[in-house]
């Protein structure tokens, strides 16, 4: 028989390092042509925190995002950024490179102003262009403005660093301020439990992420899609098996983890929250994505079976063991 | 997404990267080659806990093509490394570990001279009994596998006053909830390489922490931070298990001695038996509400096993600790919780440092509470949830950007849309 359960499960996530100093930095140049060069310490590991420097860079600098090149992890020229974990790249080397464009844009703002003969906090950088918010008749194209700069002297340089706000926390009693900010996230999880295999099959999973201010929606939604799935196999599927210090199983043939024949109808939404710490808002998403789908699905699993597990993961075994399926021990 | 008025901010642009992975141009760590490059490779400990009696690898140092054998006395700087506490050797010195610690490199020609070269090494152990769980860990007679101790980390969270709550809450749950060692399974294996550029040792690699990996090859080496550098390649994700130092000390040691670029790249089996695991999590649950709904106490005790050395365990102990209760508004909590070492594989960083673990534990929990109550598991969420102006346990206020209402608002009502 096949019986259908839902479950919900929630979490927190402190972004950044727990209760010490996780600073990282950014350096940036604007160039005569209004091309770009950005150097963060941040390693883009696949998660995509090369696109978001740029975009925030293009965002804080009034310029596309294709003008932004961005050089990352390379200690000979990028200044450090720490580590990529605790999600903190997109709010810590986000922070970072806000910065660092914001001291290059002091220096544009202070030529601008002069040429088109307004104060510069009136001025507005946006989409290659330089205008006044009182005049839209007062303005100036970059490159206008990367040639007034060469006719002054100038140059269009920055350097940013970021160390989020926290605390060191009191020895005994843990008490201080571990995190800047937190991303939440509620998972609801629908499963099918097969109660003669045993077998698990998760059907859909509803995963909503306060991530702040989302920098590039694609990519929040491939977060979530992927830590739903990874969270499918701590739920349901993966477990080292280690015997007198040896690990059994330390190939693919024998860890299992979900393929795409096992991924569920995912539906990501996508939920923003004023704040001023982040970059425009932005905190982080990288962990948060994984954690809530682990206690929705195993909620899922008791809620179709009546039966509350202990253990992770949940496997086929374990059902039959806990149905009285199981014949031999 | 957002109805802030941006020019970039929220457009989902196309990834700096998506071209030169599409074209299969992105050139990751094992795609490099360089000019009379050596290929490297470790001898690895079969055993878990064990003194080293006598090593030899004299017949691997006679095969043609063999460039040299490096053991932990050839170490010119710190032979220590640890991106937390420096408790893990390069090369082993005082005692074997793990199934996995690293006793002698070497440098050959070709991988199948490396292979055949690590297969000829001899060594001799006196085994020592070994420790896999964090009971015997903890026994007093057991043997000590760092220093004086087993007990990597202790931690201790408490506010408000826990057991007068209990006496007042109307509806008291407890459970135990376990947790896998698990493993990251990234698509990539770890990979570098290593080579003099202008009297610069630039290691090329595949990492999540090229900063920290500088200070520990440059330690490791004894040579200042600013002679070493570390150039982070495309590289196959981490989730963690690329936080630590992989090849980039053993490739930095062994071009060092050569005066040749050297490359290794670990197999499934070699990446998987020795990068870090996902913490094994005990957790041991109290938690009490009141029959309005509110959540009154939290208790936990919970364990972990960090393995042989400490790697991450002290980032995810605190983080379990502080993150335990979960998203709610308890005024009374106590934590408690112990990590230890053991002879089991190292522990350390993976997606999530131990909330995924107390996750399991605190959402079990108040799963519990709903059923106890009779109540929708999303309301008794909505009533305890974290606000702005909510004190956590640590005493820290909320003060912006608190969103999980509304997060428990909108996948509720996709929920009752799509299920």
């Amino acid at each position: 028989m096949k019986k259908r359960g839902k479950g919900v499960g929630s979490m927190w996530y402190g972004i950044g390092n727990t209760g010490l100093p996780n600073p990282a930095a950014a350096f940036i140049e604007v160039l005569s042509d209004t091309s770009v060069n950005l150097m963060v310490g941040c390693a883009d590991i696949g998660q995509g925190s090369t696109t978001v420097m740029a975009q925030i860079a293009a965002e804080e600098l009034g310029l596309s995002y294709e003008n932004i090149h961005v050089i990352s992890a390379d200690t000979m020229v990028t200044p450090e950024g720490g580590a990529s974990s605790a999600s903190r790249q997109t709010f810590i080397s986000g922070n970072a490179t806000k910065l660092a464009a914001r001291q290059a844009k002091a220096t544009l703002t202070e030529v601008a102003a002069g040429f088109l003969n307004v104060p510069g906090e009136e001025l507005i950088f946006r989409n290659g262009e330089i205008f006044s918010s009182n005049d839209n008749s007062k303005k100036m194209t970059y490159r206008e403005l990367m040639a007034e700069m060469k006719k002054h002297g100038r140059l269009a340089v920055g350097a940013g660093a970021y160390n989020p706000k926290t605390t060191y926390l009191h020895p005994e009693t843990m008490a201080g301020i571990p995190y800047e900010v937190y991303s939440y996230a509620t998972t609801i999880a629908e499963v099918e439990v097969d109660t003669e295999t045993g077998e698990i099959e998760v059907l859909k999973v509803v995963s909503a992420h306060d991530v702040g201010l989302s920098v590039n929606d694609t990519m929040v939604e491939g977060q979530i899609e992927g830590g739903v799935v990874m969270g499918e196999g701590f739920a349901v599927f993966e477990k080292i098996e280690c015997s007198n210090g040896v690990i059994k199983n330390p190939i693919f043939s024998k860890y299992l983890i979900p393929t795409a024949m096992d991924v569920p109808d995912i539906y990501s939404v996508v939920v923003e929250c004023e704040g001023e710490c982040g970059p425009y808002g932005a905190k982080g998403v990288g962990e948060p994505a994984l954690i809530p789908s682990i206690p929705a699905i195993a909620a899922a699993v008791e809620d179709a079976i009546g039966v509350r597990f202990c253990c992770l993961p949940i496997t086929p075994t374990d059902v039959l063991r806990e149905l009285g399926k199981l014949k031999t021990q | 997404m957002s109805d802030r008025d941006f020019s970039v901010l929220g457009q989902s642009v196309i990834r700096k990267d998506a071209l030169s992975k599409v074209l299969g141009e992105a050139k990751f760590a094992a795609d490099y080659k360089f000019e009379g490059m050596l290929y490297g490779g470790v001898f690895r400990s079969t055993v878990p806990h064990a003194l080293i009696k006598h090593f030899d690898a004299s017949k691997a140092l006679a095969l043609p093509g063999v460039a040299c054998v490096l053991t932990a006395k050839d170490i010119p700087g710190k032979n220590r490394t640890g991106i937390i506490i420096k408790d893990e050797p390069c090369l082993v010195d005082d005692k074997v570990r793990r199934v996995g610690d690293a006793i002698a490199i070497v440098a050959a020609d070709t991988p199948e001279q490396v292979n055949e070269a690590l297969d000829l090494m001899e060594v001799e152990y006196e085994l020592l009994e070994p420790i896999f769980t964090v009971e015997r860990a903890l026994e007093e007679d057991s043997p000590k596998i760092h220093g004086a101790t087993n007990v990597h980390a202790k931690k201790h969270l408490e506010c408000g006053d826990v057991d007068a709550a209990f006496a007042k809450c109307d509806v008291i749950v407890e459970h135990t909830y376990n947790t896998s060692m698990l493993t990251h399974m990234f698509i990539e294996p770890d990979a570098g390489i290593a080579r003099y550029e202008d009297k610069i040792m630039t290691v090329y690699c595949s990492t999540q922490n090229p900063h920290y990996d500088r200070a520990d090859v440059a330690g490791v080496l004894g040579l200042p931070n600013n002679q070493v550098r570390i150039v982070q390649v495309t590289t196959g994700g981490g989730f963690g298990g690329k936080l630590d130092i992989s090849v980039q000390c053993h490739i930095a040691l062994l071009s060092h001695f050569t005066g040749k670029p050297v490359k290794m790249v670990r197999s499934r089996k070699e990446s998987t038996n020795v990068s870090a695991k996902r913490h094994p999590m005990t957790m041991k649950a109290k938690t009490g509400a009141t029959k309005d709904g509110k959540i009154q106490a939290v208790e936990v005790y919970m364990t972990g096993d960090t393995g042989a050395y400490a790697s991450y365990g002290p980032a995810v102990i605190t983080r379990a600790v502080v993150h335990c209760m979960g998203p709610y508004e308890v005024p009374n909590v106590r934590v408690d919780a112990v990590f230890t070492y053991t002879n089991n594989p190292m522990a350390g960083a993976f997606r999530g440092f131990g909330v995924p673990q107390v996750a399991y534990c605190h959402e079990g929990q108040m799963n519990a509470i709903a059923k106890e109550l009779n109540m929708d598991p999303i309301e008794l969420r909505l009533l305890n949830a974290h606000k702005i102006g909510t004190t956590i346990a640590t005493g820290q206020v909320l003060e912006e950007s608190v969103g999980f209402k509304e997060t428990l608002i909108q996948a509720a009502a996709k929920a009752k849309e799509v299920m």
